[in-house]
């Protein structure tokens, strides 16, 4: 099970994604990145079916782009976000639908905001302070409960995210060979 | 001379072997059971209709009883009638004897673990019923324990069982342990207190009127039985036919 | 030989196959372990499953309570044990006001998870052996010994459908404060801290995020009602109110019992938490 995380801080969205994709009983790959990064400053993380989850998120990415060439804009997250859900609505009513879940991450350079947004592959959406899918949620929402404030610094949300990683370093039975972790902001997004 | 006719030796196997049918020895009879312990009283009451899938096979079956021993204690075991009845009447013998060895009646708290030991006697092919038990304790307070099919238990103010359980035990959640009312003045939650019995009763028929408009295995009549230190009174009310 | 005569020898009058266990009691020898009736069939579990397991039928017709989260950790100041108060059939909440930590003696508490009766009936049952061995060996029971009872009677109705999930808790001289681990499976496992039920993975987020040997009483306890907080916030299995416990070389002492209505808008307001429940409902652009 992949582990897809997700957190605000006052500024600033983290996002954590497991590197392990495994395939079966074996894990093919130990630096897969579970994220694409669709516009300037909004990184969509995924996980689902394999196959689907790539496909989608590549197949969002270029329209998003291709909208920001044509009309010489960035859109907003909460734009991207009704967009991407509106696709993931269309698919599920078609013949074979995309299964994947996703969060999207990202800042709004008008009303410098961060944003983020959990979808699943029913296109239910909902904007939260932090998120995960999967496994991972069951052992990481009770200590975001616990630990996550209003307007953190950035310092105080990574702290925040290694308590989480270690959480689940210690309990989840499955190797997930380690934990990418990437930085949305004003700067647009950058790894740590 | 005849010749032996042909066996088919996968049929000779299956004859071999005992038959054994799709065994289901369970069925739901409706209806609905209610407790509630005031201060120095409890009621029991049901309602008396007796059904099985959409037919109603008697307007009349009383299924609160009252157990031999002195002070009384009441019982009902809803669910299946056929399940309830013999835990009942089981109840009562273990009851007698209890008398005859220790020379003194149960108390409610015993005879609530004698259920207990009775119900998980039969963990691996349950009585089918929700029982419920009303007396009065060894302080002479009102008593009410509630148990499921299998034995598990606990003492309560107040508790609805059987097919209705779900529409009645909200309103006595609101009702008798004034959950979610908050003091208009302070805005603290209420505290429950004991309830006087006229009160008591007003409530248990609304509650089993209420469950006969929006329930079809509840109705016809209501019967209460009230147990105070001057024994066990019983009333009957009736409930809509329909 | 004898053994088979001792089969067919017992004294009942008339006695059907079908008809043993709760009607069948004699007054003489209290035996160790209490009979239990069997439907007269040849798979009685698969029987069992058919009618009282709701996730392989959810039409069956006898719900049994399942659904918890219990904690219990063990620290400097002896043990803690936390657990929530909610009993559910299917999504029917059957209770808010279970008692899931059942009072072994006053040196002994039991967690309760799973089935409700399984853990009720066979943990009272395990007092009543406690106290036989009080009687027999003149010296209290140990918790290694008490929790070893318990596994073995589960596991010797391993595959007939019980179900539950315990900690068996307790300080005696010799071991310090001790907590066993015993499941239905036969499992059983000494440890330090285990959290157990469906709310489980929420409970030890927070409990391992802010567990320390050197915790304090008073932190201690905190931290287990915290945890047990967390689970019912997120597990709509758990629920209710918390209950409290502390072990230490005295016994056992209750620390109360904790309204989650109340609990929950208290440990918000004092610790700026739970950021995903607003409190003014201002929609964001």
């Amino acid at each position: 099970m992949d582990v897809i995380l997700g957190l605000t801080t006052k500024d600033a969205v983290i996002v954590a994604t497991s590197m392990a994709a495994v395939r079966g009983v074996s894990i093919l790959k130990s630096d897969d990145d579970k994220t694409r990064v669709v516009a300037p400053h909004t990184l969509v993380a995924y996980t689902g079916e394999p196959g689907d989850t790539v496909q989608f998120a590549e197949y969002v990415q270029a329209n998003i782009q291709l909208h920001g060439m044509r009309n010489e804009t960035e859109l907003s997250p909460p734009a991207i976000t009704s967009f991407v859900r509106s696709e993931l609505a269309k698919s599920l009513r078609s013949r074979k639908p995309y299964q994947v879940n996703i969060l999207i991450a990202g800042y709004d350079t008008a009303t410098e905001k961060p944003y983020l947004y959990w979808v699943d592959y029913l296109a239910s959406s909902a904007q939260l302070p932090y998120a995960a899918h999967g496994y991972a949620a069951y052992y990481t929402l009770s200590l975001l409960d616990r630990w996550h404030k209003k307007d953190l610094s950035l310092d105080e949300g990574m702290k925040i995210m290694e308590m989480c990683v270690a959480e689940l370093r210690t309990r989840l039975p499955i190797d997930f060979k380690g934990i990418q972790v990437k930085i949305i902001d004003r700067d647009g997004v950058r790894m740590v | 001379m005849y010749s032996e006719p042909y066996i088919d030796p996968a049929s000779a196997h299956a004859a071999a072997a005992p038959i054994e049918h799709r065994f289901n020895p369970y069925s739901d009879n409706g209806g609905t059971i209610l407790a509630i312990a005031g201060s120095d009283f409890a009621v029991l009451a049901g309602d008396t209709r007796h059904t099985t899938g959409y037919s109603i096979n008697s307007r009349f079956q009383p299924k609160v009883h009252t157990l031999p021993c002195d002070p009384p204690i009441l019982v009902s075991a809803n669910g299946y009638s056929a399940d309830g009845d013999t835990l009942v009447r089981r109840l009562g013998q273990r009851v007698q004897w209890y008398s005859y060895n220790h020379n003194k009646a149960i108390s409610v708290a015993a005879c609530a673990r004698l259920i207990q030991t009775m119900l998980y006697g039969k963990r691996f092919f349950p009585y089918y019923v929700h029982t419920i038990v009303a007396g009065l304790d060894e302080e002479g307070r009102g008593a009410v324990y509630s148990f499921d099919p299998v034995g598990s238990y606990e003492r309560e103010q107040c508790r609805a069982g059987g097919a209705a359980a779900s529409l009645i035990m909200p309103f006595l959640d609101n009702q008798v342990n004034l959950k979610n009312q908050y003091d208009v003045q302070t805005g603290e939650p209420k505290t429950a207190v004991y309830l006087s019995l006229d009160d008591t009763i007003k409530l248990v028929k609304d509650a089993f009127s209420s469950a006969t408009e929006r329930h079809i295995h509840v109705g016809d009549h209501l019967e209460i039985k009230i147990i105070t230190k001057e024994g066990v009174k019983v009333e009957y009310f009736p409930l809509k036919r329909d | 030989m004898d053994a088979i005569v001792a089969r067919y020898s017992r004294t009942a009058g008339v006695e059907h196959d079908d008809l043993r266990g709760e009607e069948q009691y004699d007054c003489s020898a209290p035996s160790s372990l209490p009979l239990l009736s069997l439907p007269p069939i040849s798979q009685p579990a698969a029987f069992l499953r058919a009618h009282t397991d709701d996730a392989s039928n959810p039409d069956c017709k006898i719900k049994i309570a399942h659904g918890t989260t219990t904690l219990a950790f063990r620290f400097q100041g002896g043990i803690v044990v936390a657990v929530d108060s909610r009993a559910t059939a299917g999504s029917w909440i059957a209770s808010q006001t279970v008692k899931k930590v059942i009072e072994i003696n006053p040196f002994l508490l039991g967690t309760m998870a799973g089935g409700a009766a399984d853990c009720q009936f066979w943990e009272t049952w395990l007092g009543i052996q406690c106290r036989l061995h009080e009687l027999r060996e003149k010296s209290r029971i140990s918790v290694a010994a008490a929790s070893k009872i318990l596994s073995n009677l589960v596991y010797s109705y391993k595959g007939m459908g019980l179900s539950m999930g315990t900690m068996i808790c307790g300080y005696t001289k010799l071991e310090g404060p001790a907590i066993y681990y015993v499941d239905s499976d036969g499992t059983r496992l000494k440890g330090d801290l285990f959290c157990v039920g469906s709310g489980q993975t929420f409970a030890y987020g927070v409990l391992d995020s802010a567990y320390k040997w050197d915790l304090s009483v008073e932190e201690a306890l905190a931290l287990g009602k915290r945890s047990i907080l967390a689970a019912t916030h997120r597990d709509a299995f758990s629920g209710g109110s918390v209950n409290l416990y502390h072990v230490k070389e005295s016994g056992w002492t209750y620390y109360g019992n904790h309204n989650v209505g109340e609990l929950f808008w208290k440990t918000k307001a004092e610790e700026q938490s739970f950021e995903n429940v607003p409190t003014d409902f201002t929609v964001d652009a």
